[in-house]
């Protein structure tokens, strides 16, 4: 380490000398023929995962995928457009609760009397998710001209807002003790375990087919964004984030922008929301609490603020870990299981240490996030590298 | 305006779309008790470059900024042809074709591509939706403006680096990506905020060889401000003399170089002439 601090600091180099000396991108992202089998075979491992892994494989990664889309969303307007948002909590309860009351029946709950539309369940969650970005479109007002932490501490307002609702409002969310959710129905083929299909000597449940639902969500989301990101839109946000009078002397309307920018991000948590009532089947309250949020910003600075590829990688990280902590806590020293007594830290807890820990870490060694790390070189690549460029 | 986006740059100045008149009439502008602008006029005539000097503090700065809406000016007006300036929001300006470029380099990350592709924001019309979904008016809309851009790119020497991130770029080669930014707006008036400041001299003179290419390619009106007398001179059509917010003079260079008024604000008079010396107008040319 002194050796190193002593050295005269070296001059700028190219992208591709610096890749050479220090090692390559954890995700291959310079060769696009590395990149698209990576992301094939990513594909086909995602699309294999049903007939392989266990219940409790599919629902962590059901949640990951929940958590990827309001990552990817809240992405586009906090690490592109740069308006910080402490509100994604309530846009994702709008999507989860408005997939449930436009889908459900009426009919009663405990005390409660439950209202709902009765629509079809497909219907109902597109008209979910506009209803969120409705919700983020009313909110425009202030996310068009408030900048920044000044958008964060207004939209912080909305959580407990959100929160108020969501007890009070009982005949549509159901109160404290939350409201069961229709399952996912798509042209007649409900998403329960009340068929069962073979696929190759697979039983295919409600489960597995809300996986490959899930599956298709992710990859519209990913799509989606990335093609907002390469065109105009991503420009202007970009340009809004980096400089607002740079951008409005290029014609960036920088108050439309960012109400548009955050309408979108809405929309997105939204469908998340929607997404995550189903793999609930029961949604609470709580679950949308500012924890949510937060976990929701931890996601996009531990992957990397501003792209695709960042928000999936941390959102899987964050989403992912207390799953993992809670199902292998009695292996793991200092965790204790769900319901035993004694000394240690509940397994949600761990993780949220680990993950604060992998937040500061971040910050600190990668700022650019885990999407943009890079590993040391091992010697065979280096030497086939420098093969090539000689 | 998209009609526009087809001009190749190397146009003649008979096929330019009509260039309005910029005439900046008694602007005031007051920062609580302090006036950077004093009741200051000014006119720049079509196709022509037109220079404002002045002293650090004149307010030439300020001007560039009321004349692009970041400033609301306290009194006065300013005409584009028939389009009042004052009191449009800086995007309605960059609409009319009046485009800047910054004193500090303001880009944004990502490539030149990128940077250039921003300045075409005024041009093209892709929302969110039709962007998201690659519908084909905009698949085209893109691939069509990026064609120009880099045409732009190579115009003003950066074809090379048109994918390259601007992080990587050097100092000079950024100052470009400034000056193609604001030139893929195809503005009709272009205003440039010290474009060779900073630069050696090699890259002085490459500016204002690019400088001098634009106006005979596109016609259009410049407005630059400069500290580099021997540029300004050499390359400006009229001049104008900003002190302490009030225009002090103005005419040809030929003119101004032997103004009084102007040499007294540049080299100062007797009793303070020793503090006011390093004002000196010499830049690094001959005249």
């Amino acid at each position: 380490m002194s050796d190193t601090s002593t050295t005269p600091r070296p001059r700028p180099e190219s992208a591709a000398a610096r890749q050479r000396r220090f090692g390559v991108p954890l995700l291959p992202r310079r060769t696009p023929s590395a990149r698209r089998t990576a992301l094939a075979a990513c594909c086909v491992l995602l699309l294999a995962w049903p007939f392989y892994l266990s219940a409790f494989w599919l629902q962590t990664g059901l949640f990951a995928m929940t958590a990827v889309i309001a990552a990817i969303g809240l992405n586009l307007l906090s690490g592109t457009a740069g308006q910080l948002s402490l509100g994604h909590a309530f846009f994702v309860a709008v999507g989860a609760y408005g997939y449930t009351w436009l889908a459900g029946d009426d009919g009663r709950s405990g005390t409660h009397e439950l209202t709902g539309l009765g629509l079809n369940p497909m219907v109902a969650f597109l008209a979910a998710i506009v209803l969120a970005g409705a919700a983020g479109t009313v909110f425009s007002p202030l996310s068009g001209r408030l900048r920044g932490m000044y958008l964060g501490v207004a939209t912080l307002a909305l959580v407990f807002i959100g929160q108020h609702v969501m007890l009070n409002a009982s005949s549509v969310t159901g109160g404290f003790n939350g409201r069961s959710v229709p399952p996912m129905e798509i042209f007649g083929m409900a998403f329960d375990d009340s068929t069962v299909w073979m696929v190759l000597g697979v039983p295919l449940g409600g489960l597995e087919r809300l996986w490959y639902f899930g599956l298709f969500l992710v990859g519209v989301a990913c799509l989606l964004a990335r093609n907002l990101l390469l065109g105009r839109p991503g420009h202007a946000l970009g340009a809004l984030r980096d400089s607002e009078v740079a951008a409005a002397v290029m014609g960036v309307p920088a108050t439309r922008m960012r109400a548009a920018a955050f309408t979108v991000s809405a929309m997105y948590a939204g469908t998340a929301g929607a997404l995550l009532a189903l793999v609930y089947q029961r949604i609470v309250p709580d679950t949308f609490g500012l924890a949510l949020s937060i976990d929701l910003l931890a996601m996009i600075v531990i992957g990397g603020l501003g792209s695709v590829a960042g928000a999936v990688v941390g959102a899987v990280f964050v989403s992912v870990l207390p799953q993992l902590l809670t199902h292998y806590a009695d292996q793991l020293p200092l965790v204790v299981p769900p319901g035993a007594g004694g000394d240690g830290l509940g397994a949600a807890e761990a993780a949220r240490y680990l993950y604060g820990l992998v937040l500061v870490l971040t910050l600190l060694f990668a700022p650019g996030g885990l999407a943009r790390l890079e590993v040391p070189a091992p010697p065979w690549w280096r030497t086939r590298r420098s093969f090539r460029n000689t | 305006m998209t009609g526009t986006t087809t001009i190749p740059v190397t146009q003649t100045a008979s096929t330019a779309p009509a260039i309005p008149v910029l005439s900046v009439e008694q602007v005031t502008v007051r920062f609580a008790g302090l006036t950077a602008l004093d009741d200051v006029s000014f006119t720049v005539a079509p196709g022509s470059i037109h220079a404002l000097i002045g002293p650090n503090g004149a307010g030439k700065s300020t001007s560039f900024n009321v004349l692009s809406g970041v400033y609301r000016a306290t009194s006065g007006t300013v005409r584009f042809g028939d389009a009042l300036l004052t009191g449009l929001m800086p995007h309605r300006i960059a609409e009319l074709g009046v485009a800047r470029t910054f004193q500090n380099i303001v880009l944004t990350a990502g490539t030149v591509a990128d940077n250039l592709m921003l300045g075409r924001y005024t041009l093209t019309r892709a929302g969110f939706a039709a962007t998201a979904l690659r519908l084909p008016g905009a698949v085209r809309e893109q691939r069509r403006h990026r064609e120009r851009a880099r045409e732009i790119a190579e115009f003003v020497g950066l074809g090379a680096r048109f994918e390259t991130p601007v992080g990587l770029l050097s100092y000079g080669e950024r100052k470009r990506v400034e000056l193609a930014r604001a030139l893929c707006m195809e503005p009709k008036l272009l205003l440039l905020d010290e474009p060779v400041a900073g630069m050696n001299t090699a890259e002085r003179k490459a500016m204002a060889h690019t400088i001098t290419a634009i106006r005979r390619a596109l016609g259009i009106s410049i407005l630059i401000v400069e500290h580099d007398m021997g540029m300004i001179m050499r390359i400006s059509d009229e001049v104008t003399v900003l002190d302490f917010g009030r225009r002090i003079g103005g005419g040809t260079p030929q003119q101004v170089q032997r103004d009084p008024a102007v040499i007294r604000a540049y080299l100062g008079t007797g009793d303070h002439a020793a503090p006011a010396a390093n004002r000196t107008t010499d830049g690094d040319g001959a005249r």
